[in-house]
């Protein structure tokens, strides 16, 4: 008997006869409670984003971005050199004198620049689905991330987000992101310190359109 | 109503004033307050102890007592708690001892909370006078949701002033057997609990139970304050009428 | 990793008389008791969201070899390879098989308890490999050769001054003092290691059996990375972590969080479901998922199941007025606090944690806090009723509580022995009424007076009156 058996032998004995009724609970997924939000979706989502310390700034068209990226790096003295994905890839970059390289990020790149699959009002929080044109690591490696978000895409809950992976999706890829901020340690003393592993700083664009 | 005071086996022994400030504010409030005389102990120290056996025979002897009373009052979070909350599931395997333990829990009441939530009573005829603060014993604040009752009364009289202390609703360290067992562990809640009482700058602490309270009077007096009452919410709202 | 929890009293004295420890406890208590207060009214109606987090993982317990089977079935069909461990060692030697496969020199490993039951570190660094936590706590403790001492916040017991001597020490670069710049050098030190790693190691904190995901919860972003760049991820978990679905992992999500550092949400939820595809720009190729019963199973069935529900929130440590006043060390294992008292002896039998499940005034606030509902109290009270029915407990105690029983049994032995009882300790008290040594009773008397009986019992006094 290999390992796998008498794990599941020995809790098949413990957990004695039952009625599993798997396949329709998984068919079923019933949601539980979740709270109820005060504001709209765009105002909760900006409220809360703003307080896990996400920067938010909002633009009524996609051909405002670049200007503003630049504006956001050139205040904080950081390079106007960045990776994004193909997604944004078309924005006049070079307008801004940005220059954006349409691909993964690496270990060198200060900047990192995403679309965003949507974003969650309850929490702040944006969902990323990984993908050949959408890789993890453009929201992961540079210290600073900037992630452009229709607010279309606003969302209530994570249970909406699932279901709209659900709708659009076939099934999961193979990396879901949530980000909620900037990374952060409390590791030293509990106290809460910005840029562990992940991005120091983590820039919202929402995108009114 | 027929008002069965139990008055727990620490009260019987320490502090018997406690149990008479109980019997008189039940009758205050106009119960009709009957003594078993053959109560000891609830069977508490046997069952946090791991001998349930033994705490089932004093459960029986217990219900057999005080079955016919309308009520069960106790001046003690814990012992409330443990008829209340803890006889049913002694008995859970046996389901004609169970329907009886039941209703017996269910009529069981912690001082306090039975002068608020059943009797109405807001007339505490005591003189204290002053500042004091109280501690929510563990049993009777998680197990009972004792809160705001005591408080509730000690606002009722025109002397007492309540301060909250910090953390007023962390354990002071007794645990019964614990406080021997793990002396020294004890020892430091019980001295966490009396920074934050003399922080809190009162003339008195007060809590529903007694074990808490020589808990914290053992360990003020032992820091060198001999100032500080440590007083039973019962003796505060009924005053001393010379039960010593 | 080695169990020490027979020591338990010795270290507790030790614990209790150390003072950078004891003011390090102080700041998880503010940070983290107060966070989470602060942050669970946002949830309208927590309670009802408890009871809802217990019944999800009671409905994993009821049919748990079903949704193993399923999460297996799923988590095969998206490429992931899954292996399962009866034991510590299982563990260990299917880690270092793996490493072997894939021809793995350096892993990246990121925060995971049921490694530390198995030492795992030890047992790859004796097969050749290096290993490097990447979790800034464990990465101190690490370097420091210490164990963890919370399951949250691993390194609760050390000031940044102790940390900042360790890295100079260890790192041979100038000493830093403020805690942003000890973080960035640790970043910095670390991130060639992420770049470098063959391997990432991870647990995972949900396991979710509709899509064969393992699902992390970190805010370092450094279980990103370890699952992120190496060409090769395990990720290690006890087999009750699974949960049927997406909703019902986003409920669970709702109470972790809050109940552990008193977030609303962690930083970063990864799901990871299956393996990169060719076009990919990341991701591993390899994702091996280990599935650890390592004692588990035996807690099913049983008056310990409930414990199975526990999702390491750790706030049952962080509430509880023990470990608020001597850390997890004391513990002697992997798990401290109350959920450390309830799975050591479970674990490693109760013979050799004889005081775990005692040293508790069943205050009942772990019981109130825990995310789950796991009724902790309860539980440590059956397991001293199990060392009462295995004979492990003193032969003094069973004599005096079987004495206590016999008196208490029979009214008139026990009014007449209180009745003496009370009047000597009386008059012992003296006119300050209070008694300073009590014989048998050191453990109280040691710190503590006692103050002394009125002289007589109430029903004495009862009875008087009532003849008067």
């Amino acid at each position: 008997m290999s390992a796998r058996e008498r794990i599941l032998a020995r809790i098949g004995t413990a957990i004695g006869n039952h009625d599993a009724e798997i396949d329709a609970y998984l068919v079923e997924h019933p949601r539980g409670p979740a709270p109820a939000l005060r504001d709209n979706l765009i105002t909760h989502f900006r409220e809360r984003a703003l307080q896990l310390s996400s920067d938010v700034i909002e633009v009524a068209h996609p051909g405002e971005i670049p200007a503003q990226v630049a504006h956001y790096l050139a205040e904080r003295g950081l390079p106007p050199r960045g990776a994004c994905w193909p997604v944004v890839g078309s924005l006049p970059w070079g307008e801004a004198n940005l220059e954006i390289a349409v691909r993964g990020a690496n270990s060198q790149d200060m900047v990192g620049i995403t679309g965003t699959f949507c974003a969650i009002a309850e929490t702040g929080t944006l969902m990323m689905l990984s993908g050949p044109e959408t890789p993890p690591s453009n929201s992961l490696l540079p210290e600073t991330h900037i992630a452009i978000l229709n607010t279309r895409r606003i969302v209530a809950s994570m249970e909406d987000a699932w279901d709209l992976l659900r709708k659009e999706h076939k099934a999961p890829p193979r990396a879901v992101n949530f980000i909620s901020g900037p990374s952060r340690t409390a590791d030293i003393e509990q106290t809460v310190t910005l840029g562990a592993h992940g991005p120091y700083r983590v820039l919202i664009i929402l995108v009114n359109a | 109503m027929r008002v069965g005071l139990f008055v727990t086996c620490l009260v019987d022994a320490m502090r018997p004033r406690i149990g008479f400030a109980s019997l008189r504010l039940l009758e205050a409030a106009g119960c009709q307050v009957v003594v078993p005389e053959n109560q000891t102990c609830c069977g508490q120290p046997g069952y946090n102890s791991g001998d349930r056996e033994t705490a089932k025979t004093l459960a029986l002897k217990l219900l057999d007592e005080f079955e016919t009373c309308d009520y069960v009052v106790a001046p003690s979070g814990s012992c409330a708690g443990m008829i209340r909350v803890h006889y049913p599931d002694l008995f859970r395997d046996d389901p004609t001892v169970l329907n009886r333990i039941s209703l017996l829990a269910q009529r069981t009441y912690e001082l306090a909370d039975f002068l608020v939530n059943v009797v109405k009573f807001d007339a505490a005829p005591g003189h204290f006078a002053g500042t004091l603060t109280y501690h929510d014993s563990c049993s009777g604040l998680r197990e009972l949701g004792i809160r705001d009752q005591p408080r509730a009364l000690l606002a009722t009289m025109p002397g007492v002033t309540v301060k909250e202390m910090a953390e007023a609703t962390t354990c002071c360290g007794f645990g019964g057997a614990f406080a021997v067992k793990f002396g020294e562990l004890s020892t430091r809640m019980a001295d966490n609990k009396c920074r934050h009482i003399e922080a809190a700058g009162v003339d008195a602490i007060v809590a529903g139970d007694l074990g808490c309270l020589l808990n914290i009077e053992g360990r003020l007096r032992r820091r060198g304050n001999h100032t500080t009452q440590v007083l039973h919410i019962a003796e505060v709202l009924a005053g001393n009428e010379g039960d010593d | 990793m080695q169990v020490s929890s027979i020591h338990f009293k010795r270290s507790v004295t030790e614990k209790l008389n150390d003072e950078k420890l004891q003011n390090a406890l102080s700041r998880l208590q503010t940070r983290f008791v107060e966070g989470r207060a602060a942050v669970i009214g946002e949830i309208a109606d927590f309670e009802e969201t408890r009871t809802a987090a217990a019944a999800i993982r009671d409905r994993v317990l009821k049919n748990l070899d079903q949704w193993l089977l399923h999460f297996e079935q799923q988590a095969i069909a998206r490429g992931a390879l899954v292996h399962w461990a009866e034991s510590g060692a299982d563990v260990n030697r299917i880690v270092t098989e793996i490493a072997t496969l894939h021809n793995v020199r350096r892993v990246a490993k990121s925060k995971s308890m049921v490694t530390e039951e198995c030492g795992l570190n030890e047992a790859l660094e004796h097969a050749g490999v290096e290993v490097v936590e990447t979790d800034l706590g464990e990465y101190i403790l690490q370097l420091a050769h210490e164990a963890p001492s919370h399951i949250v916040a691993p390194v609760v017991h050390k000031n940044k001054e102790d940390i900042a001597d360790l890295f100079a020490e260890k790192h041979q670069l100038p000493r830093k003092t403020g805690i942003p710049e000890l973080c960035r050098e640790a970043r910095e030190i670390l991130r060639p290691a992420f770049l470098a790693a063959d391997m990432g190691i991870s647990g995972a904190n949900f396991l979710i059996a509709e899509t064969g995901s393992a699902l992390i919860v970190t805010n370092e972003g450094n279980g990103r990375l370890v699952t992120t760049l190496p060409r090769v991820h395990v990720a290690i978990t006890g087999i009750e972590k699974v949960v049927p679905t997406l909703e019902d992992v986003t409920t669970l999500l709702r109470l972790l969080p809050r109940s552990a550092t008193g977030q609303s949400i962690t930083n970063y939820v990864s799901m990871l479901t299956g393996t990169k595809d060719a076009a990919d720009h990341d991701g591993p190729e390899h994702f091996h998922i280990i599935l650890v019963d390592n004692g588990r199973s035996s807690l099913l069935g049983g008056d310990m199941q409930s414990m199975l529900r526990c999702i390491r929130c750790g706030a049952c440590m962080n509430h509880c007025p023990v470990y608020q006043n001597i850390g997890g060390h004391a513990y002697g294992w992997v798990y401290p606090g109350p959920m450390g008292s309830i799975l050591t002896p479970t674990f490693v039998g109760l013979e050799n944690a004889p005081d775990l499940p005692n040293a508790s005034t069943l205050c009942g606030a772990c019981g109130v806090v825990c995310p789950v509902k796991i009724p902790l109290p309860d539980l440590l009270r059956q397991l001293r009723e199990k060392q009462m029915s295995l004979g492990l407990k003193s032969w003094q105690e069973k004599l005096a509580l079987k004495l206590w029983g016999w008196m208490a049994r029979r009214p008139a032995v026990y009014a007449m022995v209180i009745k003496i009882t009370v009047r000597i300790l009386h008059f012992a008290g003296g006119k300050e009424r209070m008694l300073h040594h009590l014989p048998g009773a050191s453990g109280w008397t040691a710190g503590r007076d006692m103050p002394a009986p009125q002289g007589k019992t109430f029903r004495e006094l009862y009875r008087q009156r009532k003849l008067s």
